[in-house]
């Protein structure tokens, strides 16, 4: 009682984010939980009795085959980012820590903008008589016009650029801490250039990787208006299977059963990631 | 002062979500389907603000308007011939009162009181329309005059389908010659394993503006609905609209009076409004799809009351069929086999 008349600020605080988690966390996925275990319903969507006939449905090879898809173009996503964020957010570190900050602000500034509508951005450029062709055409580097719109490199091109900050960030975050007196006591030592990159900023970085590729892989599952836009309905994501049982197929619990597994599949990776930085704080010890 | 202010934004919030509010209509309709001009000239008229919503599907409109919920309070919405009867059996409709409709008489014999509603009870036809074949005759070659010439080795990659589950395979159904309503589990399996094998062709599915991918020369050639063909030409004159061998896809769409509506009278005005066949005949002039009203007909441009992308002859429209009420058992089957469809590579 004491506590929260001295500390109004602090109980204010954690009603609030307790608050929060309760009713716009923890609520909703129990309400989507508790649709996957019932009855598809034609009239009311949802009815008793309870089972588990959604996740045997999740089973079908076709479900497999369109969750392995949406997995590959995701780690594509997920590769392409990471080799571009990497150096970028280590160069990132190099410069002066003015002309840092007006990077990093120009890498949010696009945040500032609908995602929608930088996706239709991008399928302007995209298009067959879109502004890359015509530029490449006008400066005859190709004859005819590329096809690179409504593919699968289409996709993962719209993916790689709603997605490459949440990359960039958290491995600026690793690089802004790497000490540069570990680096030059790896050289004192006598290792190479590629020896102390292997040995001391790849395990240093490695918590920032982990966490970009968290960021990265998951998302990029569930972004299903890009696949719409860019890939033309095709190159389906999981999260185009999941809106088109919400939408179309009238099918809630299998749609929510797509979404339990998507998100069990991120905790296995927050999982996975903490294994894993609890390992590397042991050997950094 | 700043407490004054606020006080003045609770006020403007609190009128904003009233439920006696008389002066907003809620309209549910598909995209690009109603000139914006009809709208403020029917908020000119009556004061009433027009919310303009969109969807681009049945589906997606049904899956909303089920929930009969708050955020979902349409007090209009449109949709097509099938839904029509589904929506009335599910009780998700209120009454249309007849008394409060001016105009009704204007309507086509012909396309009022349908099996889909007897006696238009819960709806008054808006517009009719097709879904046919869209060619660009620049790009191509020789005739197209069947669903099956998609099938065409020549239009690889080069196709484009809505993306509406019951008109694709609508489409699959009639090259093999069953109905395009077909619920036999048998006939919609071989309808896919049809479809399949035009997969490799097919660029995109749109429905949003099924216009789009023929003018960004993203496709040469597939499905189309017929305003969509009609205001694609406009700017792409090569855009010609063909009426397939084996029959084209007619649909009806509707206005209908959700059951939860906030204002059912503006409604009501709404569509009085739009049955003017001044005004009908401007929003089939502006989109380019067939209205049912006989009396706006006798009004429209010489050049659109000749199109026959808009008004087809008595021959193009053989072998046509309107889109049926399949239940909700064959309409599971379907769309197992339309995620098939369209995850396989």
């Amino acid at each position: 009682m004491s506590s929260v008349t001295q500390q109004p600020f602090r109980t204010a605080v954690l009603v609030l984010v307790w608050g929060w988690l309760l009713f716009l966390v923890l609520t909703p996925n129990l309400l989507v939980v508790g649709a996957s275990v019932m009855t598809r319903d034609p009239g009311s969507f949802l009815s008793l009795p309870l089972n588990l006939d959604a996740y045997r449905q999740l089973m079908n090879p076709l479900y497999l085959d369109v969750f392995l898809h949406s997995l590959y173009m995701a780690a594509m996503t997920t590769l392409i980012c990471l080799l571009i964020g990497y150096p970028f957010a280590w160069a990132l570190t190099k410069v002066g820590k003015q002309r840092q900050m007006l990077l990093i602000f120009l890498l949010i500034v696009p945040f500032w903008t609908n995602s929608l509508v930088r996706t239709y951005a991008l399928k302007l450029l995209l298009a067959t008589n879109g502004l890359l062709n015509n530029a490449l055409m006008s400066l005859g580097i190709i004859e005819e016009p590329l096809r690179m719109l409504y593919t699968e490199g289409a996709v993962i091109v719209g993916l790689v650029y709603l997605l490459l900050p949440f990359m960039i960030l958290p491995l600026y975050a690793v690089f802004d801490d790497l000490r540069e007196d570990l680096l030059r006591a790896s050289h004192d030592l006598g290792a190479g250039r590629l020896a102390t990159f292997v040995h001391v900023i790849v395990p240093l970085t490695l918590p920032g990787v982990l966490a970009g590729v968290m960021l990265v892989l998951l998302p990029a599952m569930g972004l299903f208006f890009v696949p719409d836009i860019l890939g033309g309905s095709r190159n389906l994501l999981v999260g185009n299977v999941i809106k088109n049982q919400f939408l179309d197929a009238r099918n809630w619990p299998f749609g929510a059963a797509a979404s339990i597994v998507l998100t069990l599949a991120m905790a296995f990776l927050m999982f996975a990631h903490r294994l894993s930085k609890r390992r590397i704080g042991e050997d950094g010890v | 002062m700043k407490k004054l202010a606020l006080a003045g934004m609770l006020a403007i919030g609190l009128t904003g979500c009233s439920s006696e509010d008389p002066q907003v209509l809620n309209l549910y309709n598909w995209s690009e389907y109603m000139p914006q001009e009809v709208l403020d000239r029917f908020t000119e008229e009556t004061g009433i603000q027009v919310v303009y919503t969109t969807y681009d599907s049945n589906e997606a409109m049904y899956a909303r308007l089920k929930l009969l919920d708050e955020s979902a309070a349409y007090d209009l919405a449109v949709p097509s011939t099938y839904y029509v009867s589904k929506m009335r059996q599910e009780d998700l409709l209120m009454p249309i009162d007849r008394s409060k409709i001016e105009g009704f008489g204007n309507l086509d014999d012909d396309l009022v009181n349908l099996d889909i509603d007897p006696d238009n009870q819960y709806s008054i036809p808006y517009l009719w329309g097709t879904t046919g074949i869209a060619v660009d005759t620049d790009d191509v070659e020789g005739e197209v005059t069947a669903w099956a010439d998609l099938w065409d080795e020549r239009f690889q990659g080069r196709v484009m389908l809505t993306n509406d589950m019951r008109e694709v395979f609508h489409v699959g159904l009639r090259v093999l010659g069953y109905s395009g309503n077909s619920t036999d589990p048998q006939e919609i399996e071989e309808a896919y394993e049809k479809l399949a094998e035009l997969m490799p062709s097919v660029r995109t599915f749109n429905s949003d503006a099924p216009r789009m991918p023929y003018l960004e020369g993203e496709a040469d050639v597939g499905m189309i609905w017929n305003g969509e063909a009609v205001m694609g030409k406009e700017t792409m004159p090569s855009l010609e609209y063909v009426y397939p061998e084996e029959g084209i896809i007619a649909w009806l769409d509707s206005f209908v009076i959700p059951k939860n509506a906030r204002n059912p009278e503006a409604a009501h005005q709404f569509i009085s409004f739009v049955l003017q066949p001044e005004i009908a005949a401007l929003i089939s002039e502006d989109i380019g799809y067939a209205t049912p009203n006989q009396a706006a007909l006798e009004l429209l441009d010489e050049s659109v009351a000749n199109d026959r992308a808009s008004y087809p002859t008595d021959a193009d429209m053989e072998n046509a069929e309107f889109q049926a009420d399949i239940g909700d058992d064959a309409l599971q089957i379907y769309a197992k086999f339309w995620e098939m469809l369209k995850s396989g590579r």
